[in-house]
Parts: structure tokens; sequence; C-alpha cells
């Protein structure tokens, strides 16, 4: 969800999203940065992103990841989703 | 699925890819970190920290595209080609093993199976059934003939119990079952017209005929390739003579099926119109005769003359063969019930005595899907001989591959264990190994699969040199294939499992200290090995048998010319010749014979001496001296110079000679058998012998030596030459004594027939030595065959006790050293390691000796003068075996004698 959220924002590739959601979470994210990568692959296989090769801000080559039309649907559900668990959750603590 | 697949298909483009995508994302983690005030090093090695395991990750990542299954199966592949091409000569040797057995046995079982079980080609062959009937079974050892029958055309053949079983019915209960028939959709008749000469466009050819009821082709449901078949109005007397040709014949005579419809030929000189061509795969009832030509029924009487005719109301003679149709939901056991108390009612009218009436045949109904089982009879025993020795090669070559990967997954007991402890799982470890033997094992079968088409090629050709006309066409079965394919896979799994289970025991510790392989599989192979020598002793008897019987075969003493001589057959008599001028007609083409340059004298009998109890047409009647009856001789009728060109002793007396002519004196040449026994010391030259049934004398004018007339097993019967102008046989056989190539003469023996005739085709041209060859071909196929199987056995039996041997004395370098600084002699070593091997082989034969002894006797009924536990085969086979196994021991033998001890040592 992430990293549908970083890319329907901005193409990037994959370095560029981790700094994007570290930096935007002012650091409170720190996940393995690795586990990008497996997740990326599951994302294009899911033809929710699109990667297609690029070049970076400083001039080398790496692959650009795209947000897709099916990836914004996705997203879409997605925050949904989220939007209701973290609603139901924000619930049951005021409730106590 | 399909972003999967294009994924597979540039996975390794891809994976590149990601490496590169993490290698950035690593380099840019470090400039950002190194820009943080990290040295460069430190930087790197922080990246690397919070990026986690690259390698894992890549794996990871790559796994979401593709099952694990799947990606490790590509690797375990790759590893197997790789570790199979850094071993080449065990995975050759594997291979090539594994694909020998499982071609020799694709090979012999698609054979069986075309001749054993495969079905006719006509419509729902299942509901067909033939019926034949079964003599009650001898009692108290006396054999019974069944006095109702007065004769008979066709074979009776042993069954149960020692009945007689035959395929013959008078005319009468033809017609009799056929008439409202409640379990029958149709019945229908035909029998074997033998061998004619069908004349098309003034062009003679030999053509074997068919005569077949009018039901036959409604019955078989067969439709034609053109024109129509037979129906029940073209077999009627008086019905104008049609006739239906095969496929073949329509092509080779006519150029294509169409052309022949309506086209007038001659058979045996009589007219016929072609009315139909049946269709291509069509081959009659019988797979072993495929017609040419399918007659109606009744033209026998145009063809075979008026006496034919007697045939169809005589109920004591025996002739037409019957096939029928079972009604839907009719079972055959339904019809039997229905059908043998009509046979039984009808056959007892025929009986004129009491003794006629006790034993009279019962009918029985047998499943006609497989066609008549003449082939059938012939070939199955030796056939299944043949497959239980290719068994038993699959066998050796089973046990011979895994003794094989047994040795190496111990020699790479130390590699396993490194994966083990490096922490890849048992699993896939096992799974690796398995993927490695699977690899080898359909490598093999794909190699087999070649090597089976081949063989049937080959054992067609092995086979087809025996009978003539044989028109059996093996096709490599792919059912069969299919299941021996699966065989090479299952014992690639098996063999793959086994060692794989043991070499991954969690023991990683003691092998990686030890770094050679354990122990207790050297037993599993030891029992390997001996099985192998046990099983190639089998084999190597069977050969030796085969291989005697054909010795003794061709070492018999024939008593007349093998070699040299040209044999050719004519039969004037279906070409319209008749007696008195046919004589003529042959004496004057064996002179013209004589005088071709190259031919020193020329001959002709009714048929080859090998040939001459099959060939019939030969007097069969009683012949007296005296008024003694003469018991067990055959009549030969030999023309001019018989005995010169057959280079046969004259011991008394002369010859058959030109003027034995028509009408003088009839004469007879007797051999030396006949003359003692009946005459005793007496000359018998000038006596007489009386044909009964042709109510004549003939005066013996000479003694010949004794021949082996009439097959090359039967002992030299008694035998009387009659001089074959006075009989005036219809078919005769040629002799031509030549010098050189036989192929030279025949073209020349072409011209001189069509001169003085053209309508009389040439058949059978064969040298005597092939003819003969031909009586024992099933000898000769099967001494060929065996020794190939056994020089096979004996090979893979070496190979694998070879490397059993080398194996265990890899593993001893340790030991052998020690002895050797200890001071032991080399010849000791090589005796040492020699023993284990006699000892191996000694094992084996104490097994493998009684087995034999009681297997053999399952092939006695092929042996010729060969006793089936001959001890000379036996001891002949016993001594190969011990030297192959010396042979195939010495070599590592010798290696170990060449240890230096000291590189022993310090390698331990």
């Amino acid at each position: 969800m992430l990293i549908l959220r970083t890319l329907s924002l901005r193409d990037l590739h994959g370095y560029g999203i981790v700094q994007f959601i570290q930096q935007s979470s002012d650091n409170d994210l720190l996940v393995e940065e690795g586990s990008l990568y497996p997740a990326l692959q599951r994302l294009e296989l899911n033809g929710w992103i699109d990667g297609v090769w690029g070049v970076t801000s400083n001039n080398r080559r790496a692959r650009i990841y795209k947000i897709t039309a099916a990836g914004r649907k996705q997203l879409a559900v997605e925050t949904r989703q989220y939007a209701k668990l973290t609603l139901a959750i924000a619930r049951v603590m005021g409730a106590e | 699925m399909l972003r999967r697949l294009r994924y597979w298909v540039e996975s390794a483009k891809r994976s590149e890819a990601l490496r590169e995508e993490m290698e950035l994302h690593l380099a840019e983690k470090a400039a950002e970190l190194q820009a943080d005030g990290m040295t460069a090093e430190r930087a790197r090695a922080e990246a690397q920290r919070r990026f986690g395991n690259v390698g894992l990750k890549h794996e990871e990542s790559r796994e979401i595209w593709m099952t694990r299954f799947w990606s490790e199966l590509v690797q375990d592949v790759r590893y197997g080609c790789r570790t199979m091409t850094a071993n080449k000569a065990f995975s050759a040797l594997a291979v090539l093993l594994l694909a020998l057995g499982i071609g020799a046995n694709t090979a012999i079982y698609s054979f069986i199976e075309s001749i054993l079980l495969r079905s006719l080609p006509v419509a729902d062959p299942e509901s067909l059934v033939v019926l034949n009937w079964h003599s009650r079974p001898p009692q108290e050892g006396n054999e019974e003939w069944v006095h109702v029958m007065h004769g008979v055309q066709g074979v009776l053949w042993p069954g149960d119990k020692g009945a007689m079983v035959s395929g013959m019915f008078p005319y009468g209960a033809f017609e009799t079952l056929r008439e409202e028939n409640p379990v029958f959709s149709t019945l229908f008749g035909y029998f074997k017209g033998r061998n004619r000469n069908l004349a098309v466009r003034g062009q003679a050819t030999s053509a074997s005929a068919e005569y077949v009821t009018g039901e036959y082709f409604r019955g078989l449901a067969v439709s034609p390739a053109a024109g129509r078949l037979i129906d029940s109005e073209d077999d009627r007397p008086g019905a104008a003579p049609v006739a239906v040709i095969s496929f073949a014949t329509s092509q080779n005579c006519f150029g294509g099926p169409p052309h022949a419809i309506g086209q007038s030929v001659l058979v045996d000189n009589i007219p016929f119109t072609v009315i139909g061509v049946a269709g291509p795969e069509f081959f009659g009832v019988d797979p072993a005769v495929a017609p040419d030509l399918y007659l109606p029924l009744h033209t026998n009487v145009l063809v075979d003359g008026a006496g034919a005719a007697r045939m169809y109301g005589d109920g004591n003679f025996y002739w037409i063969e019957m096939m029928g149709r079972l009604r839907p939901g009719v079972s055959m056991a339904q019809a039997q019930a229905a059908l043998a108390p009509r046979f039984h009612q009808w056959v007892a009218t025929t009986a004129k005595t009491d003794g006629e009436r006790a034993k009279l045949p019962a009918l029985i109904l047998n499943p006609g899907a497989e066609g008549l089982g003449s082939l059938r009879r012939q070939y199955s025993k030796p056939l299944y001989v043949l497959l239980a020795m290719v068994g038993l090669i699959l066998a050796i070559t089973c046990a011979n591959i895994a003794n094989l990967l047994l040795a190496r997954a111990a020699a790479r007991c130390l590699e396993m264990a490194v994966r083990l402890s490096l922490g890849a799982g048992r699993f896939r470890v096992v799974r690796q190994l398995l993927t490695e033997s699977l690899l080898l094992a359909s490598l093999g079968g794909a190699l087999g699969v070649l090597f089976a088409i081949w063989g049937v090629g080959s054992l067609t050709f092995l086979l087809s040199n025996g009978p003539e006309n044989f028109t059996l066409h093996a096709e490599l079965n792919w059912n069969v294939l299919g299941v021996t394919a699966a065989l090479s896979v299952v014992c690639g799994l098996l063999f793959g499992l086994a060692p794989a289970i043991q070499s991954t025991r969690p023991d990683v510790m003691a092998a990686l200290k030890n770094g050679r392989g354990g122990g207790p599989r050297r037993r599993a192979q030891h029992v390997l090995v001996v099985a192998q020598i046990a099983i190639s002793f089998l084999i190597l008897v069977a050969a030796g048998l085969f291989v005697r019987t054909l010795n003794k075969l061709h070492s018999v003493q024939l008593g007349y010319a093998r070699e040299n001589i040209l044999l050719f057959s004519l039969n004037a008599r279906q070409a319209g010749h008749r007696a008195p001028e046919i004589a003529t007609f042959y004496a004057n083409l064996r002179k013209r014979f004589e005088s071709i340059p190259g031919v020193s004298s020329a001959t002709l009998s009714q048929s080859s001496i090998i040939s001459a109890d099959r060939a019939g047409e030969t007097y069969r009647g009683t012949m007296k001296i005296g008024a003694v009856t003469i018991a067990g001789a055959g009549v030969m009728l030999a023309g001019p110079r018989f005995l010169t060109t057959m280079q046969i002793p004259i011991l008394a007396g002369r010859e058959i000679d030109d003027h034995d002519q028509p009408g003088s004196t009839p004469v007879a040449v007797i051999s030396e058998r006949l003359a003692r026994t009946y005459f005793g010391n007496d000359n018998p030259v000038g006596r007489r012998i009386t044909f009964q049934d042709e109510k004549r004398d003939l005066e013996i004018v000479g003694v010949s030596a004794n021949l082996r007339y009439g097959g090359l097993k039967e002992e030299s019967p008694m035998t009387v030459f009659a001089a074959a102008s006075q009989f005036s046989p219809d078919r005769v056989t040629y002799a031509l004594r030549i010098v050189g190539d036989s192929l030279r003469y025949v073209r020349s023996v072409h011209e001189i027939v069509r001169e003085a005739d053209s309508h009389v085709p040439v058949t059978n041209v064969v040298t005597q030595a092939a003819e003969i060859d031909r009586t024992i071909s099933r000898e000769v196929t099967f001494a060929k065959l065996c020794t190939g199987f056994a020089v096979l056995a004996l090979l893979i039996a070496c190979v694998g006790l070879y490397g059993t041997v080398s194996y265990s004395v890899a593993r001893q370098v340790g030991e052998i050293g020690i002895r050797m600084a200890l001071g032991a002699q080399r010849g000791a070593v090589v005796w040492m390691v020699l023993r284990r091997v006699l000892l191996l082989a000694a094992v084996g034969l104490a097994i493998s000796v009684p087995a034999a002894l009681s297997a053999s006797q399952l092939v006695k009924s092929f042996l010729f003068e060969t006793p089936p536990n001959d001890p000379g085969t036996l001891a002949l086979a016993g001594v190969v075996l011990l030297s192959a196994a010396i042979l195939a021991g010495y070599a590592p033998a010798r290696r170990a004698s060449r240890i230096d001890p000291l590189a022993a040592l310090r390698h331990e």
C-alpha cells in the first residue's frame, strides 16, 4: 500500500521509494530495505505497477516504476480497508 | 499466467536487472551515508546491513514469479547436466546400458504384440469367433483319430490334454450351421487356395488365392478400396467367375485399384473378371497368409477341376474353415451352447459305423479377433523365450545402473556432507540426486527408442528369413514404448532414491572426517554383482545351447550336395499344360537348362529334397515288395541325372535317365536303408516295388546312398526315387549344378522359360544352401540373437564387476598402502583383489547353475541333438564367465598393486 501510494505521487526507482517512505514518515518506518524488492516483484506480477528502464536524478541507469490503472484501483481498495481498520481500532482504543 | 511465462522466458535478463537494481540501491545508500560523514567502507557495510541479505532477497524476488519447485528443478537439471558431462564415462555407460535394455525389450515386445495380440483390421473384431472342433483326449496313451473324418485338407494341431484340434469342416456342417442361426449375424467360410498362376495381360505371376463364401466380406465388415466385394450372388454354382484382388496386387499388376476393376485375368488359365480391390490394410483372416486373390468358393470347381465338386457333397471330407460374427448381446459361451448340439447332431449323421460314432468331434468356439492362429502357434514360444532373455538383460542393466549409482553416490558422499553442513535441506539434496538419475534414465530412454526402431527392423529381417511370404510387418508399438519408457523412469527413480537417501543421512560429521564413503553399501553392491553374474550365466548357457544346436544342424550329414546348386520351381499345369504333354515340356526345359554355359548338370524333382515332405503331391499310397508292405518310406519323383546333380552316391545299378520315358518300363531307385531293410544282403536291382493305388509295378534299377529327406532333424528315412516323366507331377523344382555366383544364371533361366511358355512363372528361385537354411531359420535366428544377447549380458556384467572392484580398490587405498609398506608383494595385492572377484563370480555361478539346469528344460524343444543340460556347454559358459570376470577384475587389481605406499599413507 505504501509503495502504491508513493508511486501514485510520482514515478520512482527502488531506492527512491525507500527514501520517500522513510522521509515522509520522518524515519518512523524503518524496514529492512531489501524487502522492498520482493514486494516490487509481487506488485509487478499482479500488474499494479510497471517497471521500465530509465535514468535517475544522478544519471544512473535504473528501473523506474510507474503505477498502473489497476494499481490505482487497488490502492483505493486498500486505502478504504485501511481506513476501516484504523477506524475500528481507534474506536476500540477510544472505548476503553 | 501469461506474464509468468514471459518472465520465465526472460528469466536470465530479469534476474540480471534485479541484481543491477539492488546494486544501485546499495550504491546510492552508501553514497548518502558517506555524505553524512561515514567512511566509504563503513558506509558500504551499513548500507548492506540495512538492506539485509542480498542473495536471499534476490531469491525471494525471483520466487515471486516462479514457483520454487520449478526454479529449483531448472537448477537441478543444469547441475545434473554439469555432473554428467564432468563424468562422461559413467554417464555414457549408464545411458548406453539403459538404451540397450529398453530398446531390446521394446523391439521384442512389439513383435510379440503384433504376432500374438493384435486384432484383425476389421470392424468390431471382438464379435468374431472362429469355429474349431476337437477330438476326445487320447485315453491310455493311445492316439485317438476322429474316424468320421475320412480326409482332410488343412492342418490339425494338438489341443488340451493331447486332443486333436482343427478348424476344417465338411461343407455340410457349414450349410447346417448357416441355416437359421440364432447366435450369429453372419457365418462365413473360406479355405486356402494355394498359389495360383495369375496372368494379367499376358504376364504371369504366382499369386496366393483364398476361396471365400459369399458372406465372407459382409461378415468381416470390410469395405473395398475400389469396385465391390464378393457377395452371395457370386458364390453359387454357375455364376460368372469374378475375383477380388488385394490392394498390393492391384498396384503391382494394374497400377492402382481403379485400373483393376472390370479387367479380365486368368487364374490357372481360367478367365475371371476383377470386380473389386480389398482395402490396403486388409490381409484376410490369417495374419500369416495375405492372399493376393479372393475367389468365390464355388469357383474352385472351375479352377481345380470337376473333382473338386465332390468336396461339397462329401460329409466325411474336412476342408472348409468357418468364422462367425456374434449377434449383439450374445456371448461366445452362449453361442457355443447353442451350436455344439447342432453340430453334434449333424456330425452323427455322417458316421456310418459304430467305431466312427464312438469318437465324434465336438465343436468349440475361439475368439476370432486375432485372426487364425497359425503364426501364433508357430512363433509364440520362441518369442516368449526371447522376451524372457531380453527381460533378463533389462534386469542386468537395472542392476548395473543401480550399482553405478550406488558407487557414485558413495564417491560423492563428501560432496553431500559438505552440502548438508552448509545448510542444504535433506529433501533438497535427495531431490537433486533424483533429478540426476532421472536425467540419466530419460536420456537412456530416448536412445532406447532409436535402438528399438532399429531393432524392430532388423528383427523383421531376421525372422522373415524363414517362411516365404512372411507378411507380418511389426511396427514399433507406442504403448509398449510408453511402458518401457516408464520402466526406465521408475528404474531411475528407484535406484536414484536408495543411494540418495543413504548418502544424506544426517551423519555429516563422520563423512566429513572420513573423506571417503561409508560401509554398508558394499553388501548391496555385492548382491547386485552376484545377480548380474548369475543372470549372465543363464543367458550364456542359452546362447551356448542354441549355437551348439546350430552347429549340429550344420554338420548333419545331408547325403547330398549343399553348395553350388540353384533351385527354382515351375507349375506348367496352372498355365494349361496337361499330361502327357507336360512331361515333354518339363523334359525339354531340363535339356535347355543343361545347355546354359556353366551349368554342369540339370535335373528336376517334384520339390526340393529338404522340403519334400511338406510340398505334397507325392505318392502316399501303399507300397509293397511282393506281399510285404513298406512302412515309412518317402517317394521322390526325380528326373534324369538327379543323383549326379545332387552328388548322391550310386551304390548299385544306375540312376534314372533320359531313357525312362512315359511309355517305357516304370523304374525306381531305392535308398540303401530301404534296400537293407527289405532285401537284406540280396541285390535289389531287377526286383519290383508295387505302387498299389496306382496299380503299377516299378522295376528297381539302382540303389542310392541314404539322404536326409524332408527336413534336417529327422533321421534319414527310406527313399524311393521314381521317374518324374512316368508320374507327371504338376509342379516341378529344377536343380542346376552351377559354378560361381548363382545370380548369373537366374536371367538365363527366366529367358528360357519365357521362350518356352510365357504363361509359366518361375518361382522360388533359391540356392540349395539357402533352401536348407530356411528350414532351420528359427535355429539360426535364435543362435544369432542369443549370441548377441550373451555378449551384451557379459559386457554389462563385466562393466558392473569392473565398477565395483575399482570402487572398492579406491576405498582401500589406505589399507593397501599400509600392507605394501609392511612388505606385501604386488602379486599378493593383485591376488587379494582378484580373490574377491572370483568369490563373487563363484557365488553367482553357484546360484545360477541349478537355475540354468531347470530353465534349460524350457527350451528343450528348440534344441537338436543337444541335451538341455549339456555339460560341455555349461562348462564352457562357466569358463567364459570366469575369464571375463578375471579380466574385468584384473585392471583394478593391477591398479591396486601400483599404489605407492607413501602417497597412499600421506593421503590418509
